[in-house]
């Protein structure tokens, strides 16, 4: 696996100082200042050490990985690439949106900063929205994805109700291409399969995924393939990380021992395994 | 009358059904629902219905297990109407599924830890219950009406009665009707907490979602109840202002509901009062779904509906002109058109709030919409299905013996309603 050079010159920006000792994270201690970058081109793209990360936890038993994303808000440019490329990855029609990326404005002109949040779903441990499923089809998988059975379920959207993050969503059924220009057939990559939960689902009326909850998986499709999910592998300020936290070698693992790590609405309970640092 | 009556309701129910073939055909994207408002109008009528069907039930244990005798005459009536609305309810929350053929999952694929799949064994137990409850109120009177009537009636009733044969002789009859009574009130004892469950179970759905502030409170059931018991009191009140047979008892016995309806309605009024109260000391912010409920996008519902139509209209009804039977029938009308805006407020405001800060300016897609209001479709296919409902209720009225209801040689009283000809 080779490095590309615009993920080489961005790890020299990105690099962040993953100094032994490091202090623990605090709940609710104020954000260290972020670390200086380190320079040099013997840093690979966090993406290539992610990758190889990847191929070590697939080698373990499923019910010992631990997946794990975190999102440095303080290289997040708000370019929404994660967004798009979660939509073409998994063919999300109109009202379906896995990761979305909040912004928010903050301080005065001429103070003023704008403050993005890319949320995908917190895939938690204890997820508020299997827990209200009436028919089980949507349960937590044994390596921590909260996976849903298109089969099984019924479409009530309890889980949609449920969820503290709005990381879930409808399928309408609906296409973004049609009644457009005249058109009433949707344009082909609209009814393409999707792979997602690695079963081949084109989309036909009435059928699932159509009339279902769906979710974020941390593209467990492309893990099972020995690829990254489709937000990673896109994210141009390389903010987002993504491995096995049971694995101390793995990025992310290193990660969860920096200063600044914090969990949305850490209040609710429901243990994220989304964490942000800022 | 009767003839404009079935007219109206014919009608209404093929444009529902017409409308429903619409929401089979094209699944939920008829509805104005969106990703971030996934229930709306058919789920808040699906709990009007639940609360109209455990107030009605409770009604009648009142006469049946606490021997009220004075209401005994809308006994029957409203074992009916439980039966009916809960028929309702169920096909309310079948519409609003995304893939309604895999409704019984439910049972196959069932999950301890989901309110809604208790309640679902609820409503299954619930419907039994109440079958066999007004069965055994009935069968006596199936049986007369197999041995006396002809027609369509008279078939039914044979249908009906199952075998079972009233004793000829008056000491063996008297036996079996006196073990029907105790079975009667056996179903109704196992009735009550069951129908407490059905409703405060429902209540109970949205109580437990903690994401959800406005619903996720230890009160939540318990108003559901309170508000299904006023409903219930309402829908019978005005039923048996509509079919009960004018003589001496019509006037006290609607107002005696009519007085339990006012009781229920302070009751619930004691109980919303407390949630905003509480609420508005916390200092409530003005994305709270109270704050729109009080003074926001959902004021006129909540003043005009919930609280006008719901409370101030039926208690000045009942208090100044309790002796006026259409008085008192409208009292009950009003209180069902207000607990329809009660039902709408309980499930829509709740998502006014974003889950997470920016959330509603993240994605710019109609789906992804905080703002829903229902849409022609979802009011049409509401209406023709509830039109469905009064449907098989009247047929049911007329087809079984309601004796204690007919007309028969009573005064002429009809001025505005049906008549029921259930004797004729």
């Amino acid at each position: 696996m080779k490095a590309g050079t615009i993920g080489v010159a961005l790890a020299a920006v990105l690099g962040p100082t993953l100094a032994e000792g490091a202090p623990a994270p605090v709940k609710g201690a104020p954000a260290a200042p972020p670390p200086l970058p380190r320079l040099g081109v013997a840093e690979e793209d966090t993406i290539v050490r992610m990758q190889r990360d990847l191929e070590r936890a697939l080698k373990k038993p499923v019910d010992q990985r631990r997946w794990v994303m975190v999102i440095d808000l303080r290289m997040c440019t708000g370019c929404t690439a994660c967004l798009n490329a979660c939509r073409a990855e998994n063919v999300l029609p109109p009202g379906v949106v896995y990761r979305v990326v909040l912004e928010e404005e903050q301080g005065a002109y001429p103070n003023v900063r704008r403050f993005f949040l890319p949320r995908p779903c917190m895939q938690c441990e204890k997820p508020a929205c299997t827990q209200v499923c009436p028919v089980s089809a949507t349960y937590k998988r044994p390596d921590g994805i909260v996976a849903i059975d298109y089969e099984k379920c019924i479409g009530c959207r309890y889980c949609v109700t449920a969820c503290p993050y709005g990381a879930r969503s409808f399928d309408f059924g609906e296409y973004f291409t049609t009644n457009v220009a005249g058109q009433n057939q949707p344009q082909p990559y609209e009814t393409r399969p999707s792979f997602e939960y690695g079963q081949a689902r084109g989309r036909k009326p009435l059928q699932s995924p159509i009339g279902n909850a769906r979710k974020c998986t941390f593209c467990l499709h492309r893990l099972n393939q020995g690829m990254l999910p489709a937000c990673i592998t896109t994210c141009i300020g390389r903010a987002s990380f993504f491995g096995d936290a049971n694995d101390p070698a793995s990025l992310v693992a290193e990660l969860l021992g920096q200063a600044g790590l914090w969990r949305l609405k850490e209040e609710a309970g429901t243990g994220p395994q989304v964490y942000y640092l800022r | 009358m009767r003839r404009i009556f079935y007219l109206v309701i014919g009608l209404l129910t093929a444009g529902g059904l017409g409308l429903l073939i619409q929401r089979l055909t094209w699944g939920l994207a008829v509805t104005r629902l969106t990703s971030a408002v996934p229930w709306g109008l058919w789920i808040a009528i699906y709990i009007y219905f639940v609360g109209l069907s455990a107030g009605s039930f409770l009604l009648s244990t009142l006469i049946y297990v606490f021997g009220l005798k004075q209401l005994e005459r809308v006994g029957r009536l409203s074992l009916l109407a439980a039966i009916v609305s809960l028929f309702g309810a169920m096909l309310f929350v079948l519409i609003d599924l995304g893939h309604p053929e895999r409704a019984l999952q439910m049972i196959f694929s069932w999950h301890v830890t989901s309110v809604m799949a208790w309640e679902f064994l609820f409503y299954i137990a619930y419907i039994f219950l109440m079958v066999a409850e007004l069965w055994y109120l009935m069968r006596d009177d199936l049986y007369r009406a197999s041995q006396t009537e002809g027609g369509i009636r008279g078939t039914l009733a044979r249908v009906l009665t199952f075998g079972y044969r009233q004793p000829a002789d008056a000491a063996a009859a008297a036996a079996t009707d006196q073990k029907a009574h105790s079975i009667v009130k056996v179903l109704g004892i196992l009735g009550l907490p069951l129908a407490i469950g059905v409703h405060g179970g429902t209540g109970a759905i949205f109580g437990v979602v903690a994401a959800r502030p406005y619903w996720n409170s230890g009160l939540f059931p318990i108003l559901f109840i309170v508000s299904a018991l006023a409903s219930g009191a309402a829908l019978i009140t005005f039923l048996f202002a509509l079919l009960g047979r004018r003589d001496g008892e019509y006037l006290s016995i609607l107002q005696r509901l009519a007085g339990l309806m006012i009781l229920f309605i302070s009751l619930d009024a004691l109980l919303l009062s407390a949630e905003f109260l509480v609420h508005l000391y916390r200092g409530m912010e003005s994305h709270s779904a109270q704050y729109q409920l009080l003074f926001g996008r959902y004021a006129l519902l909540f003043w005009g509906g919930e609280v006008g139509f719901g409370m101030v209209l039926p208690t000045l009804i009942v208090a100044f002109r309790r002796n006026s039977a259409a008085w008192l029938g409208g009292a009950g009308l009003s209180m069902l058109l207000g607990i329809v805006a009660v039902r709408f407020n309980i499930v829509v405001p709740a998502y006014w709030e974003p889950m997470l800060k920016g959330l509603d300016r993240a994605v710019t897609d109609p789906r992804f919409s905080f703002l829903y209001t229902p849409g022609v479709l979802e009011a049409g296919l509401t209406i023709g299905m509830i039109a469905m409902m009064v449907l098989a209720f009247a047929l049911a009225v007329e087809a079984l013996p309601f004796y204690e209801l007919a007309p028969g040689q009573s005064k002429a009283g009809v001025k505005s309603g049906i008549k029921v000809t259930a004797g004729l």
